[in-house]
């Protein structure tokens, strides 16, 4: 199960909203607890995909080594990842699948006509074959 | 001895320390000295043909190791290995 405070969600998705028609991407910083995962902070990444970035999103390794290291400064974790779906659901595709990560959470927003509609959470598997919906809490579920 | 840090969700498999200090000359060296130590990493970073995931990168200080000579890059006692997702996507 992860939950995002209002703080980090209102950050996801005002980055989300202003990247669109593009996708968005970024990292989500907090805690877990057992099974429970608290995102407390959300860092918005640049999309870094040299091509239609309506339809892909890439990730520098840099940015991640920047995410883990603010992390460990704040006494927090890198806990998942974020990226938006403009004008499309909050499923996780196969390019998603085949270019994740079985590490961490993986939060997808669906943003329709510039504005937020709905999200879910998905966790990969180390094949990249397939991915679980993770049960997801945020302040507008 | 060369420090290595461990992502969190790999920690579990790794007594539970955020960072390891390991024996080795070379970056491939230090991550076989570390998944000896902890087994189980091991299928976490490596796939059944022994190489590194797709998704795996290493970085050394802040030097990502494939622009360095990869896996036979040289370490000393005061560096720092990162192990860093690869991560993409689209709808």
């Amino acid at each position: 199960m992860i939950t995002v405070e209002r703080q980090p969600w209102d950050v996801m998705v005002e980055h989300a909203q202003k990247t669109y028609p593009n996708e968005c991407c970024g990292a989500m910083l907090g805690s877990i607890d057992g099974e429970v995962k608290n995102v407390r902070l959300a860092l918005p990444l640049e999309n870094a995909y040299e091509g239609a970035q309506r339809e892909r999103y890439e990730l520098r390794p840099e940015d991640l080594l920047f995410a883990e290291r603010e992390a460990r400064k704040n006494g927090m974790d890198l806990i998942g990842i974020f990226h938006s779906h403009p004008d499309c659901d909050a499923y996780f595709s196969k390019t998603d699948l085949e270019n994740s990560c079985p590490w961490y959470s993986f939060i997808v927003l669906s943003i329709q006509q510039g504005k937020f509609h709905h999200a879910n959470s998905w966790l990969p598997n180390m094949e990249q074959t397939e991915a679980a919906k993770e049960e997801l809490t945020h302040p507008n579920a | 001895m060369p420090k290595i840090l461990i992502p969190t969700p790999l920690r579990q498999f790794a007594g539970k320390n955020d960072s390891v200090e390991v024996a080795g000359a070379t970056v491939g060296e230090a991550l076989a000295a570390l998944t000896t130590a902890h087994p189980d990493l091991k299928k976490n970073l490596y796939n059944d043909e022994g190489k590194l995931r797709s998704f795996v990168n290493v970085y050394m200080n802040d030097e990502d190791i494939r622009f360095l000579e990869k896996e036979k890059t040289a370490v000393g006692s005061n560096d720092t290995i990162s192990i860093v997702p690869s991560i993409a996507g689209g709808r």
